[in-house]
């Protein structure tokens, strides 16, 4: 419910709206929307004016005149003529409007692409900002990029050919213009009208939103196993149903509105011009004399082609105004200022990393999820970051990478805040493996070295790949290094197992020229042998190097220069494995119960 | 198994559309009924007032001064514009969008449902899987097209047939001509409709491609990748790559589309209805002198109404339904499809855990050449801890894949109490089992509904599951907080570990003989794994349980281990006995151990 109060009493600018989607469109491929007014106009023109009018017109007068068939033929092969030529005209304007809308699309995308690439990653976190990110690529994905032209078109279309007809009826008696300028009302009608529908869509967007995560449950391979193991399908139908009959609610809710705005919008556009049309041209027909039948039959076939004519600009009005509003959507994305500031200092050779009193909370949470922390980092420490789930040791991370920026307190790079030095700089600096890695459907190389890859690169990725411990498996698939990982789209592509997957995601770091490494749980899925040979190359890779461990296992711990053990937000212990089995606390506790599993004797571990 | 289907004969159009149209009326009669009225009420009195009524008005004028009568006819024109639209209005506005919005939730329930049944390898064959996804996302367009076209149809006939009739009595020949322009140019519709099916398949396939680019930057699950490394030109450059694919193909289709578009316009409506059929018209009035100018008027006007009216039926309508059978024999073809894996006669019982016995078993999964399994032999008996260890890619999750008859089995058998498991029904074997996976994953529905995985679910047995789990977040709503935020702004997030408390709980929660964990504790930190091994052998005291993990400090506690290597069961036995072996499982447990030993 509160996207509508978002929305409620936002003005919303129909027309600067559509002039910006033009703009954009156009600055995208011009192509796109001069076709569209050219195929249409002709169109128009020809089926409203030429075809339906001047066509009968002249043929009446002809025959007025007692005209011989031989003028009669050379007028009709004059009309086909024109019919034959603009029947060419729209159809080319048609091939080339269906190869810009894909040229517009691309580009529209990659103006997306990029912006989304600059937006901090809390944005993805914010539904706010997610929903109106989602409303905001409909424009390509649902091609209302194109529709608004398509509307544009019909719109500029049909206004010329109305007043061409109207201009003709003015012509037999201006009287009707009377019956005709009600129509230009429909307009204004259908302004609210559209408002009142693109509301009622804001309040079925949550529900739609379920519809459409229910339709992914169904669909991805992801959940798959676990639907089919379960009863939750018949839980996700529950709530379907329930998103559904929510939809049906807020139909209903609108429908006398929109019934009113119809029914008004009727009487201008059809009750009126019709009614009054046949009334007043019966009457001269009948009483004033110099109506003829060619006139008056000219009059009445006007009517009902300013009357279709009207309803269509209408439609395409009411569509074009609705399409606007999604492309204030896409403006406020494109204008969107990321929180994350880049800074214009570049960060230059690693000597320390030093979090000062930091303390953050994520946006909508009501708890701190760090309190107070400080610590340094030298060049070439090995420093192991546990402690329970959810205690923090992520968010550690995505501080020192400013994914976030810290709430208070300050982290300082080589002594200098963070916020001072270039995004790019400061994240290149760092070499990571997240919990949470992704492999990208690109080839087994590309995945390492992150970049379209010569031959050099092959190498370095092959050094890389074998370092992690995946290059017999990737020499294995198909394509070798050049196989594209998993088979998203392509049959060759290879599935590898989550173990595989982490080693490829791990031998990124091996590939990158980095100042620090930050491995958050980089052996989550990988089996004893190749956890020991993923360690061991590690320390091997990342000697003299700075390496900030993220892990469970303690074992990892036990191998680094200073452990922090972080809970509840808080730093609660520090010092070397040594140190801290000394003293006895939570690391200990840890440490001894893990390892006693291994030693099948209790721990002692009671200070 | 599509595969198999492709030589089976199609439907004709008309089956299809027939049977689509018989399907939307069995979901939602009121909407086909409607629909066909409120398109009959808004054609008909428009096509009729233009030629009837003219005619009518010039004959009072022909007849004499009459205003009294003339005036009654625009009232009763007047009468019937305005009714007819009013009805219209009331339909639309009032009953339309609700019904269409239910018989979409009708329709997609169905294929849903359907879709929950598909094996799970469908989902890795790309060619079923596109279809599968075409199936989904055009069935709101089937619906959409269908009614558009149901909407006019009727209404066009019965214009089409009154409109004729008054044209009949002036002159039958124009019908022969108008009837012989559109007929000749007909063979282009179906030409248009291939090449409209053509560019959308392959569209479909450049598209999936694009699409992918297009969730990496709009999911968040890759949004710190993507940060991180500096990928994103070569991700921009693999999506302009499948973007230009689109345009060409866009430009290879629309190019003939263009054409035969052009070619058939030219010859219905400007050869056809602005030469010829004038041309007959006209040398009926000039030369002959059988037509007076009135009568020109009256047919010129009605020859055009049934000119759009039969271009609709024949040339608009039936393209546009040729299009929509093909997308329908898609659906129907999916409907139809048939599963690899199916229900056995019986019905299996939730009982005490009986031995599991799998023999001579091999597996390869389709499209592969080699062998994922090969010819595992293994027996477990009631109530056993049981471990699969091993090196990644051993084929461990294959087999518990295989044990929940998610796939079958290429070669050999797994017996239960010595009854094949696929003599029972899938759904009441795999009730028998409670799984928890290692790409679990969490639904955006309440915390109950998630571990009880129904929604009728006992608030105090899921408290006990999350306890012996070793959830302890605290939720506002208790277990009726909803997780995620999909359907709810305030949804509760989890972290990795968190979610995985919950997947295990599902196991706890569950009551069944036999329990399936696959690497459960990868996301627990050391206390909670302590906690959730101690929990587990407690809980599962009369449980068969068959887990499988990289940290062999569970597998202490089991009570046979199997350790797996390309497919096969190199060792087995308990953890002291495949010690004092000294082998596979003897090194790889001191490898881990080692790093222990302060």
């Amino acid at each position: 419910m509160r996207y509508i109060k978002l929305h409620e009493n936002e003005k919303v600018p129909v027309f600067k709206n559509v002039i910006y989607a033009l703009r954009l469109v156009c600055k995208a491929d011009k192509r796109l929307l001069i076709s569209y007014l050219i195929s249409y106009i002709f169109d128009d023109i020809f089926v409203r004016y030429i075809q339906s009018i001047l066509f009968l017109k002249v043929l009446l007068s002809l025959f007025d005149r007692g005209a011989e068939f031989r003028e009669y033929v050379r007028d009709l092969l004059l009309f086909f003529a024109i019919a034959a030529a603009t029947k060419i005209i729209s159809w080319v304007a048609a091939y080339i409007r269906q190869v810009a809308t894909k040229n517009v699309l691309k580009v529209l995308n990659n103006m997306v692409f990029r912006k989304a690439v600059s937006l901090d990653v809390g944005c993805y976190e914010s539904p706010e900002f997610y929903d109106k990110y989602q409303r905001a690529t409909l424009i390509m994905s649902a091609g209302y990029f194109d529709i608004i032209c398509y509307d544009v078109a019909l719109v500029v279309s049909g206004i010329v050919s109305l007043m061409l007809v109207i201009g003709t009826v003015t012509a037999i008696s201006p009287v009707y213009l009377l019956f005709l300028l009600p129509i230009a009302l429909v307009f204004v009608i259908e302004i609210y009208k559209s408002k009142a529908v693109y509301k009622r869509d804001l309040e079925m967007t949550g529900n739609n939103r379920t519809k459409a995560y229910i339709q992914r449950t169904v669909f991805l391979k992801d959940f798959s196993k676990d639907m089919r193991t379960s009863n939750i399908f018949s839980v996700m139908m529950k709530r379907l149903e329930k998103a559904v009959d929510g939809n049906i609610k807020i139909l209903k809710s609108y429908g006398v509105k929109l019934f009113l705005y119809s029914i008004v919008s009727s009487l201008f556009s059809e009750f009126i011009p019709i009614i009054g049309t046949y009334a007043y041209a019966g009457y001269k027909f009948v009483k004033g004399g110099n109506m003829t039948v060619s006139g008056f039959s000219v009059v009445v076939s006007s009517i009902s082609t300013v009357r279709e004519a009207t309803l269509d600009i209408a439609e395409a009005f009411d569509e074009m105004t609705q399409m606007a509003l999604y492309f204030q959507n896409l403006k406020d994305f494109f204008d969107f200022e990321p929180s994350i500031k880049d800074g214009n200092i570049q960060a230059g050779e690693f000597e320390s990393l030093e979090f000062r009193n930091v303390t953050f909370r994520y946006p909508s949470a009501k708890k701190n999820t760090l309190e107070n922390i400080s610590f340094k980092i030298n060049r070439g420490e090995t420093v192991a970051v546990v402690g329970i789930n959810g205690a923090g040791k992520s968010t550690a991370v995505k501080l020192m990478l400013r994914f976030y920026d810290v709430t208070d307190g300050e982290i300082l790079y080589n002594g200098v805040n963070i916020k001072k030095y270039t995004l790019s700089s400061l994240r290149i600096s760092f070499a990571t493996v997240f919990q949470d890695y992704k492999n990208f459907a690109i080839s087994v190389y590309e995945n390492v070295m992150c970049h379209e890859c010569t031959d050099t690169d092959k190498q370095k990725a092959q050094t890389a790949l074998k370092q992690a411990g995946v290059w017999k498996k990737t020499q294995s698939l198909p394509n070798g290094g050049d196989t594209v990982l998993t088979r998203e789209f392509d049959e060759d592509g290879a599935g590898l197992s989550g173990g595989e997957n982490q080693k490829v995601s791990t031998a990124r770091l091996f590939a990158s020229d980095y100042e620090i490494a930050i491995l958050d749980e980089p052996s989550s899925a990988l089996d004893p042998v190749a956890e020991y040979e993923m360690y061991e190359n590690l320390i091997a890779a990342t000697k003299g190097k700075t390496v900030i461990y993220i892990s469970h296992r303690l074992s990892s711990a036990a191998l680094s220069d200073r452990v922090l053990v972080i809970g509840e937000g808080k730093i609660i212990e520090s010092g070397t494995h040594e140190e801290l089995m000394e003293s006895k606390g939570k690391y200990c506790e840890m440490f001894t119960l893990q390892a006693s599993a291994y030693r099948r004797e209790g721990g002692d571990c009671n200070a | 198994m599509l595969k198999s289907k492709k030589n089976k004969t199609e439907h004709s159009v008309f089956s299809n559309i027939m049977y689509f149209l018989r399907l939307m009326f069995k979901l939602s009669p009121g909407l086909v009924i409607g629909d066909i009225l409120s398109g009959t009420l808004r054609l008909l009195p428009q096509r009729l007032i233009s030629v009837i009524g003219i005619k009518y008005i010039i004959d009072v004028v022909a007849q004499g001064e009459n205003l009294g009568r003339i005036y009654k006819a625009v009232i009763i024109i007047a009468l019937i514009i305005v009714l007819s639209r009013i009805a219209v209005l009331i339909y639309r506005e009032f009953y339309w969008n609700a019904a269409k919005e239910r018989l979409y939730f009708r329709l997609n329930k169905t294929l849903y449902e359907k879709a929950h049944l598909l094996d799970l390898e469908s989902y890795d064959d790309p060619d079923f899987y596109n279809n599968f996804i075409l199936t989904i996302e055009s069935s709101s367009d089937n619906i959409q097209g269908l009614l558009g076209i149901v909407q006019s149809y009727v209404g066009n006939i019965i214009s089409l047939a009154a409109v004729a009739a008054v044209i009949l009595t002036i002159d039958p020949v124009c019908l022969v001509i108008i009837l012989a322009a559109i007929l000749l140019f007909l063979p282009l519709s179906g030409k248009i409709a291939d090449y409209q099916m053509g560019r959308r398949i392959d569209n479909t396939k450049f598209h999936r491609r694009s699409d992918y680019f297009q969730r990496i930057f709009y999911l968040q699950d890759y949004a710190k990748e993507v940060r991180m490394n500096d990928i994103s030109p070569l991700l921009f450059d693999r999506y302009n790559d499948a973007a230009d694919d689109v345009i060409a193909n866009q430009a290879k289709y629309w190019k003939k589309i263009s054409a035969c578009y052009c070619v058939q316009h030219i010859g219905v409506q400007a050869l056809g209805f602005m030469l010829i059929l004038p041309l007959y018209l006209g040398y009926q009035v000039i030369v002959n002198k059988t037509l007076s100018a009135d009568d020109f008027v009256a047919t010129f006007n009605g020859a055009y109404s049934i000119a759009i009216s039969l271009n609709f039926l024949m040339v608009w309508a039936s393209a546009v339904l040729s299009e929509r059978a093909k997308m329908i024999e898609k659906y129907r073809e999916f409907l139809k499809s048939d599963f690899k894996i199916k229900d056995g006669k019986n019905t299996a019982e939730i009982t005490e855990p009986k031995t599991i016995t799998v023999k001579n078993m091999s597996f390869t999964y389709p499209g592969n050449d080699k062998p994922t399994l090969k010819n595992i032999n293994l027996e477990i008996k009631p109530y056993e801890k049981i471990a699969l260890v091993g090196f990644n890619g051993a084929g461990k999750t294959t087999l518990t894949n295989l044990l929940l008859r998610l796939y079958d089995a290429t070669d050999g058998e797994i017996l239960i109490d010595g009854e094949n498991i696929k003599n029972v029904t899938v759904a009441s074997h795999r009730a028998r089992f409670a799984a928890v996976f290692q790409d679990f994953q969490t639904f955006a529905c309440s915390v109950g509904e998630n571990v009880a995985l129904d929604e009728n679910f006992d608030s105090e047995k899921v408290c006990q599951a999350l306890k012996h789990s070793g959830f302890t977040k605290s939720l506002k709503n208790g277990v009726d907080t909803e997780l995620l935020r999909e359907f709810d702004d305030d949804g509760t997030m989890l972290s990795g570990g968190e979610a995985q408390k919950i997947a295990i709980a599902r196991a706890f929660y569950k009551g069944c003989p036999y329990v399936i964990l696959d690497e459960p504790s990868a996301n627990l930190d050391p206390i909670a794994e302590y906690k959730l091994n101690r929990a587990m052998t407690e809980a599962a005291e009369h449980k068969t349980v068959i887990f499988i993990s990289h940290r062999l400090s569970t597998t202490v506690i089991a009570d046979r281990i199997y350790v797996m290597e390309n497919g096969e069961i190199i060792e087995s036995g308990s953890h002291e006995e495949l010690m004092s072996r000294g082998g596979t499982y003897a090194k790889m447990f001191t490898l881990q151990a080692k790093k222990y030993e302060a």
